[in-house]
């Protein structure tokens, strides 16, 4: 038997959270909407107008702004799959039976580059890839690498800094998938083949799709807005050569105060999240 | 009755005295005329910079005299200018604006800072007699803290762009004096210093202000080029500004791999630990690389103004002024101008020198027991030949910087040519100078 819940209780229940949500959420962005159709810098406030879609406009047309995101794309595309591919090969270790001690060892340590600031893992990285006193030459047996002072090779510690720290969540989130798996299934499937590539393919990886897409969008997020990691570790050089969107955006709003601009760019990377987001669901699901 | 009168004519000579005293301005005390506002809490922003450690560490002395307390803010030189800019436009704390001296004309026309002269009307009382601003070298007072003619700020952590060398370095290859022109750095020192994990020298050249101010214009004024020319258009593609950028080019096989991410900090920690010969830096390190905490080539570190160029020494020239802020309110306004004048007085500036900041008054220069100060020399000379606009101090300099940072990298990693960086430079530096109204006559040629 339910009772018609009034709509005062639930406007009580529910309201302060929107209200809450809509304010830190909502607002802003609406914010950013309006001073993305205004000429609005911070050092020129006299002149603040109407533009309208002039903004946009530039963005689109804007070659640094493209270049920026297709290094934010090959980014994602070297080390989205990397991600994947160890943290599935993580997950499966730790799936084995046996070994209890070593495996709960295994699953707290993977906790541990997830839970250092992304700040602090860019200072991380001027130390130890620091061409003269840095462990990284000095273990690949005093090589004379310059890591950060070489566009390729800065690319290149960016890659594997994110790699470090966002493949134990890939693996958490695989491993959860994993214990999914109906035992019963698991173990019904091993009698029918000895292939473990098999047993993954028709057996586990149903199980870990959910999972995985959700690594695809929160990643791809997460790339698309990274920037603590990058802007303490090589400021977005050397040239622009790690210089992804995020930091375009920072550059432009917070050091150039273009906030016009800067909002536009802003906007129209949150349409290109929100599409890519669409498109992993729909891909992904159907093929479930 | 005799007594009587003793009185009265010691009171009389007393007034006399004292009236001749207060007009002349002997009775000015920093105590008294800053009683009104004890209590009173400025709030400012500092670098992490040698010189503000020195005030930072004469500060007790100031709190304790005048009640004011002194809120320092401490950011890294690159965050400095968003936290003040979002600070003003927001309204916020910020009583006193550190200005470098490519901001001021940004905080000026934005009406963020107050002139000097205005403050000094409006609390008579709390202006030092002994100010004599004419004691301010006159090329640092008008680059750092004048704009359009009008002093807003005073000198407070003052650059100029120095050579440092290692005197036992240069002594091993057989040079007992250090070059005098970028030529001679180039084509006799880089070859003779360079070699075995060594380098001659270290021009300092991330991506950022760094770019821009220590490298790429430096690079220009020596060799006779600038940004732009007398119309305001780009002067980068001039015979003159493209032998300077060339000449960096040919330099850097002189200098350590990756110099597109040395900032201060690289930079003179190679010249602190032996590793480059020779660097151009600020005379606000000084007091690192001759520190043996903090230096290993402490012993051996001297120091010349920069090398000269076919146009002449033009040195690199930057710097701080503080100012008032008008945001603030009229007790903080006076607790500001006090600290102010306090910081860059002539009674202090001995002290702030010792305690490692560079003071901007000349008198202290001409005081004796400067010996161990070997920057000195070459610092009072190199602010003789500097040139003000050395980067333009217009209000479009944030704009202009960020596009001079990302191609002046690009020129130096060699993804484009010294023309075809200057190029996109001027195109786009002249993008910006046409839609703030410098071509259409809304706004007069700055410089």
């Amino acid at each position: 038997m339910y009772r018609q819940v009034p709509r005062k209780t639930i406007f009580t229940f529910i309201g302060p959270a929107v209200i809450g949500l809509a304010m830190v959420g909502i607002a802003p962005l609406l914010y950013a909407v309006w001073t993305s159709l205004h000429f609005y810098n911070l050092t020129k406030l006299k002149r603040v107008e109407f533009i309208g879609l002039e903004n946009y406009w530039k963005v689109l047309t804007d070659e640094v702004f493209w270049q920026a995101m297709g290094r934010t794309f090959f980014l994602l595309g070297t080390a989205l799959p990397l991600q994947i591919a160890l943290g599935l090969i993580i997950a499966l270790v730790l799936h084995q039976p046996g070994l209890t001690m070593l495996k709960t060892l295994g699953r707290l340590s993977l906790v541990l580059p997830m839970a250092t600031t992304y700040a602090v893992v860019g200072l991380l990285g001027q130390v130890m890839f620091n061409q003269k006193f840095g462990v990284v030459n000095q273990l690949l047996g005093g090589a004379n690498i310059n890591w950060i002072g070489d566009p390729n090779n800065a690319f290149f510690m960016i890659i594997f800094w994110d790699v470090w720290q966002w493949t134990p969540f890939v693996a958490l989130v695989l491993l959860a998938g994993l214990t999914m798996v109906p035992i019963e299934i698991e173990e019904a499937a091993r009698l029918e083949t000895k292939s473990n590539w098999i047993l993954l393919r028709f057996v586990q990886l149903p199980f870990l799709v959910p999972g995985l897409v959700a690594v695809l969008i929160l990643r791809t997020a997460d790339t698309l807005k990274l920037f603590d990691m990058v802007f303490t570790l090589t400021r977005g050089g050397p040239g622009s050569s790690t210089e992804f969107i995020s930091l375009m955006i920072q550059r432009v709003g917070f050091r150039g105060f273009d906030q016009g601009l800067a909002s536009a760019q802003a906007i129209i990377l949150l349409i290109i999240t929100i599409v890519l987001a669409q498109l992993y669901i729909r891909v992904f699901y159907k093929e479930v | 009755m005799k007594m009587l009168r003793n009185i009265s004519c010691l009171t009389i000579l007393l007034s006399f005295f004292g009236t001749i005293a207060f007009a002349s301005g002997m009775v000015w005390s920093l105590k008294e005329a800053a009683k009104p506002y004890e209590g009173t809490t400025v709030d400012v922003v500092f670098l992490l910079r040698p010189g503000y450690e020195a005030i930072e560490a004469m500060l007790p002395a100031f709190e304790e005299e005048t009640g004011i307390s002194i809120n320092i803010i401490k950011h890294p030189y690159e965050n400095a200018l968003g936290e003040q800019v979002r600070d003003f436009v927001a309204g916020g704390d910020l009583d006193i604006a550190l200005i470098d001296l490519v901001w001021i004309g940004n905080f000026a026309e934005n009406e963020w800072i107050v002139p000097l002269a205005d403050i000094q009307a409006k609390f008579p009382d709390i202006v030092d007699p002994d100010l004599d601003i004419d004691d301010f070298f006159p090329l640092v007072l008008n680059a750092f803290g004048g704009w359009n003619d009008v002093v807003y700020g005073l000198p407070f952590d003052n650059y100029s762009g120095l050579l440092f060398y290692n005197r036992c370095t240069l002594q091993e290859s057989g040079f007992d004096t250090p070059p005098q022109t970028w030529e001679e750095l180039k084509d006799v020192y880089g070859p003779a210093l360079t070699g075995d994990g060594k380098y001659a020298f270290a021009l300092q050249s991330k991506r950022n202000e760094t770019q821009s101010a220590d490298s790429f214009a430096r690079m220009l004024w020596p060799f006779g080029g600038s940004f732009l020319d007398a119309d305001f258009r780009s002067n980068l593609n001039s015979a003159e500004s493209q032998a300077g950028l060339k000449f960096r080019q040919d330099l850097m096989q002189y200098m350590p791999d990756g110099i597109v991410a040395y900032d201060h900090a690289e930079t003179v920690n190679a010249f602190s630990q032996g590793d480059v010969a020779m660097i151009t830096e600020w005379s606000a390190f000084y007091s690192t690389v001759v520190s043996p905490d903090t230096s290993k080539v402490a012993d051996c570190v001297e120091i010349a103004p920069e090398p000269k160029g076919p146009a002449g020494r033009k040195p690199a020239l930057g710097g701080f002024s503080l100012a008032v802020a008008s945001q603030a309110d009229e007790a903080e306004q006076a607790a500001a101008y006090l600290f102010i004048q306090w910081a860059t007085s002539k009674a202090n500036a001995r002290e702030y020198l010792e305690r490692g900041g560079v003071p901007a008054r000349q008198s202290v220069y001409m005081q004796d027991g400067l010996e161990d100060f070997k920057f000195v020399p070459a610092l009072v000379e190199s602010w003789q030949d500097g040139v003000p606009e050395f980067r333009p101090r217009f209000a479009e300099w944030p704009e202009i910087t960020e596009i001079v940072q990302e191609w002046g990298t690009k020129i130096m990693l060699g993804e484009v040519t010294t023309e075809e960086g200057a190029q996109e430079i001027g195109t786009r530096m002249e993008d910006v100078l046409e839609a703030a109204g410098y071509y259409s006559g809304d706004k007069p040629l700055a410089q």
